[in-house]
């Protein structure tokens, strides 16, 4: 059994899983409420964006371009941003925090957003003095990184300019990462049993939104600005991510020491129960019956799964790190073999990622974990047949991926637009480790079933 | 009434030239709006990008070419899983993408060698693929890159390649419409004429300006077939790189999407000769006229009504059981330019729907002056419409459904409208006799959803006049 990480050996790439930084900063401004980020860069910068984003949730999400034309783009564009906040602020008076992302031109050509938001909040106080209106610049140069980058630089960077010291708030801050509206719930659902107050960061728990009788609700983010001054204040902070929002966690700590914990993600049984003592500790509230029940009933479904089913079956891992790294721990609880993991970048922090280490101690199989991979990585091992793999565990982007080769996948991670309603429901926590096993024997039943692969042995399981 | 300035865009009066309500006896050409012109910075505009209009809307299309984006990730995975054109062999073009994936340091020194590197690669993963287009994008035009040479190289190295070059930053010009320009005019220039066709047939076509969404092109073809004539060169649903190459051989230009690829258009009758028909290939009355047209170009008048007959006496029936339900209703087109026109009064004559607001994401005057042309009095016509504008229209009319892209229906659908996809549509195709069905068939179940009657009862309001019309009408409610 071995576990080996190496880098993607091709230059170009060839069906990307990651976006680029702007859009993960774009995703991270819409969970912010009365938010609408301001993306200074050429048209499709956002238009695509809220095209992503509308794939994934079947809702629209308001986010602006500064439209840089071609003579911006050569004698600069600062007057781009200063016309666009402009025309935000007076068009849009619920308005009060306008994060301003940059793209790989406005970097490219060197705009200077600080010196510009210096300027423009100076004319905000003459053109509107009534208003409060925060301009937070947020720096995602699409030539390096990721959208996973381009979150996790924009949670920190809201971070660092709104967090405040005040009184003690006794809330836990949770720093989600890039998860579902469905794992927003789980994590309430959690602290709500463990009768912790949480300051979720960020709460996009309202994206999934209701038609209303009287047409007056929309998909919004629910964390304030408030929410984001208080982290300062918080008792702790748990980030679930290492790479989309821990930098932010760390930030709180160095400046107002507010305790610190990352903990593994928590998907599959194990990560968290760690979840679960970390906020044990960081509270001092124990861990009540109700959440032990809740894992039981998670491993009483996954027992029926298992070694029945699960066991021997090699997998294919691919999406968000934090996300790929907290499946394979899930697929080695539940007996799978994650024999290939793919993550999207190239940071070399991977190869410091603690659950590495436990990985390589833990697996089952040969595992293979490629950097900076791309989806044609894991297609072209696919037809040369390097490898062999009975399950695919990714976003909707690989979905042919799957079909062609005729290999059940479940849809998990960012987007997952060929399935419905699958935002919904969570990956983490115990809920979340029993309905990934459910979807997972669910999805390989049915392809039993269209294979005429002993679809008669799915009967007294 | 002259120009008009919605209450929301009293900040940006300059927006008052972008929007007309046409009235009775007015010189419409006194009131064209404004077009093609900066987008208003922060103004929630709907429109995209210029690269977004060469390789997303026409190059994209092509089934047997790489398509190698030139740029960070970012402009690559974005138009990729988000187009429905397919293709008959196997949507190639629709399950892969490429990206030079250029870092931080070929900003600094150049990507020329890493576009380099990425298409080797690419024709090396890909060996029965030869043709391949080259797209910049933002950050590789602002440093310069010269991917003509970078390609010029590769194809002295490898012999049986064909690469394009299409130069199509975001920032160029001010929305998708220079894209489509950039495209058209640089295959004219290096492309067209590079190759020559078999001529199977004395009639020879190319049909320009038609994407294949959702099988548009076939069916088309099939009645183009049908009439013994060839089609040199689909620009571009459904067509192979090489069939671009020939386009100089056919006898005429037939021409539906007059945005996008007129521009080829008119330069292939200015170098060729070859004559432009402008058509409507959408709508049950036009696509005959379309049809007849076609037919007396070539003397085949006998083979086009031969078609019209068979088609109509397959549809007709069906297009009238819809026009019965959907006469009187109204309705909105926002998007992208050329459909408002070609629309507006086919679904006037065909259906007698009503079209009351339209706007363009990208269209010129000339789009204007055909929509206006061909719209009705008391409609509103918007260039470069913006979210709360759309707020604002739909607080002023009356809207029972709106063709749209998917996003913008997502949020109408809070206001119980219910939208198909004026983009890529719901169930096409929707061109054609039986496209016109189709899209009337879908406007039809969109309307008449129950979900709509649902929405707007509140099950709190017991006595809400809502419950027995919902039982009356829907029959949700079973009788007692």
């Amino acid at each position: 059994m071995s576990c080996e990480l190496m880098l993607k050996e091709r230059t170009g790439i060839i069906n990307p899983m990651y976006t680029c930084q702007p859009a993960g900063a774009q995703y991270a401004g819409i969970g912010v409420k009365d938010c609408i980020p301001l993306v200074h860069g050429g048209q499709g910068c956002s238009m695509f964006v809220r095209l992503l984003f509308a794939q994934h949730f079947k809702e629209n999400f308001d986010i602006a371009s500064s439209s840089l034309h071609e003579s911006a783009a050569v004698f600069g564009g600062a007057i781009r941003v200063e016309e666009a906040v402009e025309t935000l602020i007076a068009r849009y008076p619920h308005l009060r925090i306008i994060p301003i992302i940059t793209t790989c031109s406005t970097e490219t050509i060197g705009d200077d957003i600080e010196g510009i938001i210096r300027k423009v909040n100076q004319k905000i106080k003459e053109n509107h003095p009534d208003r409060d209106v925060k301009l937070v610049a947020i720096h995602t140069p699409s030539y390096s990184g990721s959208m996973v980058t381009g979150y996790d630089n924009a949670i920190s960077a809201m971070v660092k300019a709104l967090a405040k010291k005040g009184e003690p708030s006794e809330k836990l801050n949770i720093f989600t990462g890039w998860v579902n509206p469905g794992d927003v719930s789980e994590i309430k659902h959690i602290l709500s049993e463990m009768q912790v107050d949480g300051n979720i960061l960020l709460d996009t728990e309202t994206f999934d939104s209701p038609i209303m009788p009287d047409k007056s609700a929309f998909a919004y983010g629910n964390t304030t600005i408030e929410d984001i001054a208080d982290s300062a204040n918080a008792l702790g902070s748990i980030a679930l991510s290492r790479y989309e929002g821990a930098n932010a966690a760390t930030f709180l700590k160095e400046k107002f020491d507010v305790p610190s914990i990352v903990t593994p993600t928590p998907i599959g049984i194990n990560n968290t129960d760690i979840f679960l003592k970390n906020i044990s500790e960081l509270t001092g509230k124990p861990i009540p019956e109700s959440l032990v029940i809740e894992r039981g009933k998670a491993i009483d479904s996954i027992v029926d799964l298992a070694h029945m089913f699960f066991a021997n079956k090699k997998v294919a891992i691919f999406g968000n790190p934090d996300l790929v790294f907290g499946l394979a721990q899930f697929c080695l609880e539940c007996e799978l073999e994650p024999v290939l993991l793919l993550l999207g970048d190239d940071n070399s922090s991977y190869k410091k990622d603690p659950r590495l280490k436990e990985l390589e101690e833990k697996t089952n199989c040969d595992m293979q974990i490629i950097w900076n991979a791309d989806l044609w990585e894991l297609e072209s091992r696919i037809k040369n047949k390097t490898i062999d793999v009975d399950l695919i565990l990714g976003h909707s982007k690989g979905r042919y991926i799957a079909i062609d080769n005729d290999i059940p996948m479940v849809r998990v991670g960012f987007p997952t637009f060929d399935r419905a309603g699958l935002w919904k429901y969570p990956v983490i926590g115990y809920k979340g480790a029993e309905w990934l096993a459910e979807n997972i024997a669910n999805t390989i039943f049915a392809s039993m079933e269209n294979k005429h692969d002993r679809e008669w042995i799915i009967n007294v399981w | 009434m002259p120009l008009k300035l919605f209450c929301c865009d009293e900040c940006i009066p300059e927006r008052k030239n972008h929007v007309y309500i046409k009235e009775e006896g007015e010189d419409t050409t006194d009131f064209l709006p404004l077009s093609n012109i900066d987008t208003i910075a922060g103004s929630l505009s709907e429109r995209g990008c210029s690269y977004c209009g060469a390789k997303l809307v026409i190059g994209g299309v092509i089934k047997d070419c790489i398509q190698m984006i030139h740029g960070p990730v970012g402009c690559a995975y974005d138009t990729w899983h988000t187009k429905r054109y397919p293709s008959d062999n196997d949507n190639f073009q629709l399950k892969y993408i490429w990206s030079s994936d250029t870092k931080e340091k070929h900003i600094v020194f150049g990507a020329e060698k890493q576009l380099k590197k990425a298409i080797m690669e690419a024709f090396q993963e890909f060996p029965a693929i030869k043709r391949m287009f080259v797209y910049t994008t933002c950050t590789t035009a602002l440093i310069g890159d010269n991917p003509k040479a970078v390609c010029r190289e590769v194809q002295e190295e490898l012999e049986d390649v064909d690469i394009f070059v299409v130069e199509c930053p975001g920032f160029a010009g001010v929305s998708q419409s220079k894209g489509h320009h950039e495209l058209n005019i640089g295959w004219m220039r290096d492309k067209i004429g590079t190759l020559e066709p078999e001529i199977t047939s004395e009639y020879t076509i190319n049909v320009i300006g038609d994407y294949n969404i959702q099988g548009d092109t076939y069916v088309l073809q099939k009645y183009l077939d049908k009439m013994g004539i060839q089609v040199i060169a689909h620009f571009t649903g459904n067509v192979t790189y090489d069939q671009l190459r020939c386009m100089h051989r056919a006898k005429l230009n037939v021409v539906n999407c007059a945005r996008s690829a007129g521009y080829i258009a008119n330069e292939l009758k200015r170098v060729y000769d070859i004559p432009r028909m402008d058509v409507d290939t959408w709508g049950f009355e036009y696509v005959k006229v379309a049809l007849r047209k076609i037919g007396a170009f070539f003397g085949l008048e006998d083979k086009a009504e031969e078609v019209i007959a068979e088609e109509v006496a397959k549809y007709e029936g069906k297009l009238d059981w819809y026009k019965e339900r959907l006469k009187g209703k109204q309705i909105c087109i926002w998007t992208g330019g050329p459909r408002l026109w070609h629309w507006t009064k086919a679904l006037e004559d065909d259906l007698g729907m009503e079209v009351v607001a339209m706007s363009s994401k990208f269209g010129h005057q000339e789009d204007f002056e055909k929509v206006i042309a061909r719209g009705r009095i008391g409609t509103i016509y918007i260039d470069d419409g913006n979210e709360l504008e759309f707020f604002e229209v739909l607080d002023n009319i009356h809207a029972d459904l709106i063709f749209t892209g998917p996003r913008v229906g997502d949020l109408v659908k809070k206001l119980h409208i219910p939208y198909i996809n004026g983009h890529a549509y719901h169930n096409g195709p929707y061109m054609g006799f039986e496209g016109a069905v189709n899209m009337a068939r879908d406007m039809y179940n969109a309307i008449y959803s129950p979900m709509w009657k649902l929405a707007g009862k509140d099950p709190r309001e017991t006595d809400s006049p809502m419950w027995s019309l919902t039982e009356k009408d829907s029959g949700v409610v079973q009788e007692s």
